[in-house]
């Protein structure tokens, strides 16, 4: 197990946050945007452990259950809005829910 | 947990307390007059708290907190912005929404996550911090479900927040990867001795500023801002302008001197780029909006870009400049919020051009305020932005930031325009028959005139004898310097 360089976890965390940016980018449904956030999330909380891993500390894991925690606030929040949101435009595409520009 | 820490505490833990003691009110009796005086009443018993403080040396609660001078200023600032902002609310959601006991229990929540951010000297209370703020934000941007435009700000606000949460929560565990510590005094130790920052940090410090600058609105982070602005309840709009900038400006300031951020090249230039970038893009696109919410959006954009100008400035002037300008700015943005609050009525919020025409020859002391508001945003002597202005040149000066100075006073004179053409707008005689009808019990509005009232006086109290604040704020500033080591080169590395 120690010998995984913590270059490669990083590396992973990367990726995965990457994909996740992209594809809050590129989807148009609410719901998905949400969970491309949850996968960014998570991605930074494996950074987090990767880099405890190195430091032999707790910290990285207690940060991770912060992010955890966090996340599912924001997703039941997020829920709720989107709840809403569906009650009054009947669709969940992003674009119909983009009355204010310019 | 000693119990001197508790001591330390105290105005936080009356805060989470307002808030608990809130929730069992709401569960026991729906009443708005009564959670608004427990809102009320908990917010200025944290404030009297910090006056026990005061005097008090520096105090660290290992590892997440500590308190000190800077921390009571930012503390006692953010709590008076907030008590002013429920003030005005009252007559604001006593027209409006069926339920509208929940607001405060968000209001006060968020005020508890602003003060924990600008305490916190670790990452994980950073965290928690942002986290209790940005939370109580995406249900008080939507508080208004009837109206549509507020689920769509709520929505956008929330999908962006969390985007820009995630970058900082990876810059962070970059950061932690590379020096194995959380603390910002561990932080600041392992990069002592460097010249340049490793990639690794550079990257981890890059992806902290993409979060930071989100909740700042900086250039180019900054495209929730109008459309926030427009879509929240206008009280939430002057929350999200003043505590939530406010306790983000503080934590940054905080986190920047304890590392000497401005030794490292590569930073400053980020920061440079952003500060002007900032400034023009908030003044040229506010010339171009119709909507007094946009253009006021618009407006803060630029005046963080001149709020960076004195961080740049990096020294102990610069962060007097920085917390002078904050009080000067959180005072117009609030009045000006306050105005708009005011003349909304149950349809929707006064946020039209048209609405305010000819504001003068039917409400002159309304009117009046919004003057002068609007001119000391501008930077009109005689005001607080005046001599909030005046200083952030002086920090500026100070450490020969020419270039950034030159941008500031040429943004200063696009901004006038603007300003100028709104209250031009308000000087207009009004066209016949588009009288609004009153809906309220003046009794009601006479706590937001009220407060709107006392401040406009202490705008022009501060603009014409600022000395009494530049003291207050001197006298808890640098007692307790904000590094843990007191570093001279601080200076010098800023050049």
């Amino acid at each position: 197990m120690t010998n995984i360089p913590m270059e490669a976890g990083l590396l992973l965390a990367g990726i995965l946050f990457t994909l996740g940016l992209i594809s809050v980018l590129i989807r148009r449904n609410i719901i998905f945007m949400l969970i491309s956030v949850e996968i960014m999330l998570n991605a930074a909380g494996l950074a987090f452990i990767v880099a405890a891993t190195r430091w032999a500390q707790p910290d990285g894991q207690v940060m991770f259950i912060f992010i955890l925690t966090m996340a599912a606030a924001e997703v039941s929040v997020g829920l709720a809005l989107i709840l809403q949101l569906h009650h009054q435009l009947k669709t969940l595409d992003s674009d119909a829910a983009n009355k204010m520009f310019g | 947990m000693s119990q001197i820490d508790f001591h330390y505490l105290m105005p936080l833990l009356i805060l989470t307390g307002g808030a608990l003691l809130t929730m069992l009110v709401v569960a026991i009796k729906r009443n708005h007059k009564i959670i608004y005086v427990v809102t009320a009443l908990s917010l200025i018993g944290s404030f009297l708290y910090l006056f026990e403080l005061r005097g008090l040396q520096r105090h660290v609660v290992e590892p997440l907190f500590v308190i000190d001078g800077f921390a009571i200023l930012y503390i006692g600032l953010t709590l008076l912005t907030s008590l002013v902002i429920s003030m005005m609310s009252y007559a604001y959601f006593e027209q409006r929404e069926e339920r509208k006991e929940e607001y405060y229990i968000l209001i006060l929540l968020a005020t508890l996550g602003a003060c924990t951010l600008v305490i916190s000297k670790h990452f994980a209370s950073l965290f928690l911090g942002l986290e209790v703020l940005s939370v109580s934000l995406y249900a008080l941007i939507s508080y208004l479900r009837m109206r549509e435009r507020s689920d769509e700000a709520g929505i956008k606000y929330l999908i962006l927040a969390a985007v820009s949460s995630a970058f900082l929560l990876f810059g962070m565990a970059l950061v932690y990867a590379s020096t194995g510590t959380m603390t910002f005094e561990g932080i600041a130790a392992s990069i002592a001795s460097a010249y340049d920052l490793p990639l690794l940090m550079l990257t981890g410090f890059g992806m902290m500023i993409i979060g930071v600058g989100f909740k700042l609105s900086v250039v180019p982070f900054h495209m929730w801002t109008p459309d926030v602005y427009e879509g929240a309840p206008a009280p939430v709009t002057a929350f999200i302008a003043t505590v939530s900038k406010g306790g983000m400006l503080g934590l940054l300031i905080r986190l920047f001197m304890q590392v000497e951020g401005f030794r490292f090249q590569t930073l400053v230039l980020i920061f440079t780029i952003v500060a002007i970038a900032s400034m023009f893009a908030g003044n040229l696109l506010a010339l171009m909006q119709r909507n007094v919410k946009r253009i006021l959006a618009y407006s803060s954009i630029s005046h963080l870009g001149y709020l960076l100008v004195a961080f740049l400035a990096g020294n102990e002037l610069g962060v007097e400049a920085i917390t002078f300008y904050l009080v000067a700015y959180f005072i117009t943005t609030v009045g000006a919020f306050g105005v708009v609050t005011m003349l909304s009525d149950s349809e929707g919020d006064a946020e039209q051009l048209e609405d305010y025409r000819g504001l003068l020859w039917r409400r002159p002391w309304t009117a009046a305020v919004f003057t002068a508001m609007l001119l000391s945003l501008a930077g009109i002597p005689l005001t607080a932005g005046f001599v909030g202005k005046f200083y952030i040149l002086a920090a500026g000066v100070n450490t020969q930031l020419w270039l950034l100075v030159a941008m500031l006073v040429l943004n200063s004179v696009i901004g006038l325009y603007y300003y100028i053409k709104l209250i031009a707008v308000m000087f207009q005689q009004p066209e016949a028959g588009r009288e609004p009808v009153e809906r309220l019990r003046p009794s009601i509005l006479l706590a937001s005139a009220g407060t709107l009232a006392v401040l406009a006086l202490l705008l022009l109290y501060i603009g014409v004898y600022p000395t009494g604040l530049v003291n207050l704020i001197e006298g808890l500033i640098s007692p307790a310097t904000m590094v843990q080591n007191p570093s001279a080169p601080l200076l010098e590395a800023a050049k």
